[in-house]
């Protein structure tokens, strides 16, 4: 007994113990919710069972009836141009940013945090504020583009299916771009500065110290960050409810919301969770990216 | 000893006069209710001025949120918690009172010297109606008509006292008001992908014959073309797609639309912020003489089946109902009953709105009822912003939506 406790006070038990209570957190507010959304995927769900686990089993049939909607392919598709341009332009412009930064002029680094601003800002603000710049008549960017001489005729934004999805993904990059800013200078101050000057003297210009230190000495930041950027820009939901609604005609849809759309406006629990657990396995591969390109900072 | 029995009297005669005291205090009982009322609105007001009567019955109050309000009620029906009594949105009614979850009413209504049935508008009383029985009783109502710019009128050339009656003199009239220079629409409505988009095609639909349930119908298509050509040629913003109801007709508000199609929610907004002489009409018919029909919106009380004391619950019920005249003059809504007359506000284009509103609302027809009524809606909403946008024809689209429709109806 007195061993036991000895342990738990100092020893063995006490690492345990501190292995079991996060591992416990993560297992009640992550683990179960999604088992539950898994198995609520399989299963026959309307409002009024919502609250009982006994539902009827409906084996594959909502993933049949998933894929047979005509507006599957195309949400999916969404999805992808979604996130794969959003990271593009977060990535680069943050990337860009932190070059420039790096610089260390004057008052860079009040600049520097003055871009953290908008990764501030909440995601429904940021999406109602956008919607007025991106608005068809009398929004802010089509009189920019109009005074600049670039357009003849006001683009409508959020209302042209051409453009509705690239309205979010406009907004959804100047939100996360500053995030990606920030984690890339933390990145490039880790490099260290002899390598640089090393390299000066053998003669390298600034392009191939770029491609042969920067980018190299940077890979598990840059793993890192387009991980999180998967994670965030698939759970970006704000910025869909405040601009387009998905609209017009599922043209800006993409999974997240329409996610959302189907448990809470249609009531189709099921198919919600349906869509949830697709996303679950894409967020999954993400994040053994982002295991594995962090891992070398945990063994020190 | 004799001082002793005589407090023990006083004892005893107190305790059987607070003894009755104590039966009357142990018969309050206590009713819940959840609307989405802010306290400017109806039901906090009037559960105040219920609890002040006294009856023996005590109310409380739960605000809920708009979006919240049918999966907080779903949830807390599904876990035993449910209020007993609650406000719910005209669509979504017959979701509840088809599985039961809502208290049939039919009895106690024929039996109330209060409620009556015949002093309901057919649309309101429809939606709480399923299967011939009543589940509840309408709140308030509203519909949505069309809201016209005078001046602009005049300086078009068009009769300010004569507003487009038929779809083609809407066209017509859109034609003519609209002025890309001065950034000015002919008409401003929402088609948005949500339930507003359904709320505001569907009374075109129903004019021309068509309805949800026949969807794909010559007048729905016609109805839907009709729109087509609204957009098209520019009449409407692009942006009609993606506003709701309430941003659409700020446009109007600001002189940037010469006409709107909305509701009487509009009117203490445009009263102050549109600078100019407005009025407000009938939704134009797709030819003279046809049909007339509106949209009904607003929401509608009922009671929990799981509720322990139906008749108290049914009480309180009475108590709003007999309130319903202040409804428009207390906190500006209308009431969906035919018997009430509306005081003048004194405010001379409400008054007018007003009067028009009334009687679009006897033309008013409920979404539904069905259970499964955002599934049908979501149906009609796609085919609306498919046929928009250009990627279907009309006809393509709505038969879309009547093949999805038929599925959900069976």
């Amino acid at each position: 007994m007195k061993r036991i406790l000895a342990s738990v006070t100092d020893g063995k038990g006490f690492d345990i113990g501190l292995v079991l209570l996060p591992l416990a957190f993560l297992l009640v507010l992550s683990g179960l919710p999604l088992v539950y959304n898994v198995v609520m995927s399989f299963q026959e769900v309307d409002m009024f069972s919502l609250g009982t686990f006994a539902r009827p089993f409906v084996g594959f049939k909502n993933y049949v009836d998933l894929f047979s909607q005509p507006e599957t392919r195309p949400i999916l598709l969404n999805t992808a141009l979604f996130v794969s341009a959003s990271i593009a332009g977060q990535f680069l412009i943050g990337f860009g940013l932190a070059l420039f930064f790096s610089m260390n002029f004057p008052g860079a680094s009040w600049l520097r945090g003055l871009f953290l601003v908008s990764w501030v800002m909440p995601g429904l603000v940021v999406g109602a504020i956008w919607n007025w710049i991106l608005s068809g008549d009398f929004g802010v960017l089509n009189f920019f583009l109009r005074e600049t001489g670039i357009i003849d005729g006001n683009i409508f934004w959020r209302s042209d299916p051409h453009y509705s999805l690239w309205a979010v993904i406009i907004a959804n990059i100047w939100l996360g771009t500053s995030f990606n800013m920030i984690l890339l200078s933390v990145g490039l101050s880790g490099i260290p500065k002899d390598l640089y000057e090393a390299a000066e003297l053998d003669g390298a210009n600034a392009l191939q110290r770029f491609f042969t230190i920067t980018l190299p000495m940077m890979r598990s930041t840059i793993g890192a960050i387009i991980a999180l950027g998967l994670i965030f820009t698939l759970q970006q939901f704000d910025l869909f409810a405040g601009i387009t609604s998905g609209g017009p005609n599922n043209s800006s849809n993409v999974t997240q919301y329409w996610a959302w759309d189907l448990s809470f406006r249609q009531y189709d629990f099921a198919k919600g969770a349906t869509i949830s657990v697709i996303m679950i396995v894409f967020v999954m591969l993400a994040s053994v990216v982002y295991v594995r390109s962090t891992r070398h900072e945990v063994r020190g | 000893m004799g001082i002793r029995r005589y407090a023990m009297l006083g004892v005893f005669a107190l305790a059987s006069v607070s003894l009755s005291a104590l039966s009357a205090s142990a018969e309050d009982v206590t009713i819940s209710v959840w609307s989405l009322d802010r306290d400017i609105q109806p039901a906090p007001n009037l559960i105040n001025d219920f609890n002040k009567l006294n009856t023996g019955i005590k109310v409380e109050y739960r605000q809920i949120q708009f979006d919240d309000v049918v999966s907080e009620a779903m949830r807390a029906y599904s876990t035993g918690q449910a209020p007993d009594i609650i406000a719910v949105d005209n669509p979504e009614h017959a979701l509840f009172s088809s599985r039961g979850a809502f208290l049939d009413l039919t009895d106690m209504i024929a039996k109330s010297s209060v409620v009556k049935t015949e002093n309901y508008f057919p649309g309101p009383l429809a939606s709480v109606t399923w299967d011939g029985k009543y589940y509840g009783i309408p709140k308030a109502t509203n519909t949505i008509a069309l809201f016209y710019n005078k001046d602009m009128f005049k300086a078009k050339g068009l009769d300010p006292d004569k507003p487009p009656q038929t779809w083609d003199e809407l066209v017509e009239a859109a034609r003519k008001l609209t002025d890309p220079a001065a950034n000015v629409y002919g008409l401003a409505f929402s088609a948005k992908a949500n339930e507003e988009g359904t709320f505001q095609f569907l009374p075109w639909a129903q004019m021309a014959g068509g309805g949800y349930d026949k969807i794909n119908s010559e007048g729905a298509v016609k109805a839907l073309d009709l729109w087509k050509t609204i957009l098209d040629e520019k009449l409407a913003s692009p942006d009609t797609l993606t506003r709701g109801q309430w941003d659409s007709t700020g446009t109007f508000n600001s002189g940037n639309a010469a006409m709107a199609i909305s509701g009487p929610w509009e009117l203490d907004r445009m009263i102050k912020e549109a600078k100019f002489d407005w009025g407000v009409a009938l939704l134009p018919v797709p030819a003279l003489g046809a049909e007339r029909s509106s949209a009904m919106g607003d929401f509608n009380w009922a009671i929990f089946s799981s509720t322990e004391h139906p008749q108290e619950a049914f009480k309180v019920l009475e108590y709003f109902v007999s309130q319903d005249d202040r409804m428009f003059k207390d906190f500006g809504q209308l009431p969906a009953r035919s018997d009430i007359s509306i005081p003048a506000t004194g405010e001379p284009l409400k008054d007018a709105a007003l009067k028009v509103f009334l009687e679009q609302l006897k033309y008013a027809k409920p979404r539904g009822p069905h259970p499964e009524w955002p599934k049908i809606s979501k149906a009609i909403q796609d085919a609306i912003q498919a046929a928009l946008t250009g990627q279907m024809s009309s006809k393509e689209a709505l038969d879309q939506a009547a093949e999805k429709i038929k599925a959900v109806l069976g």
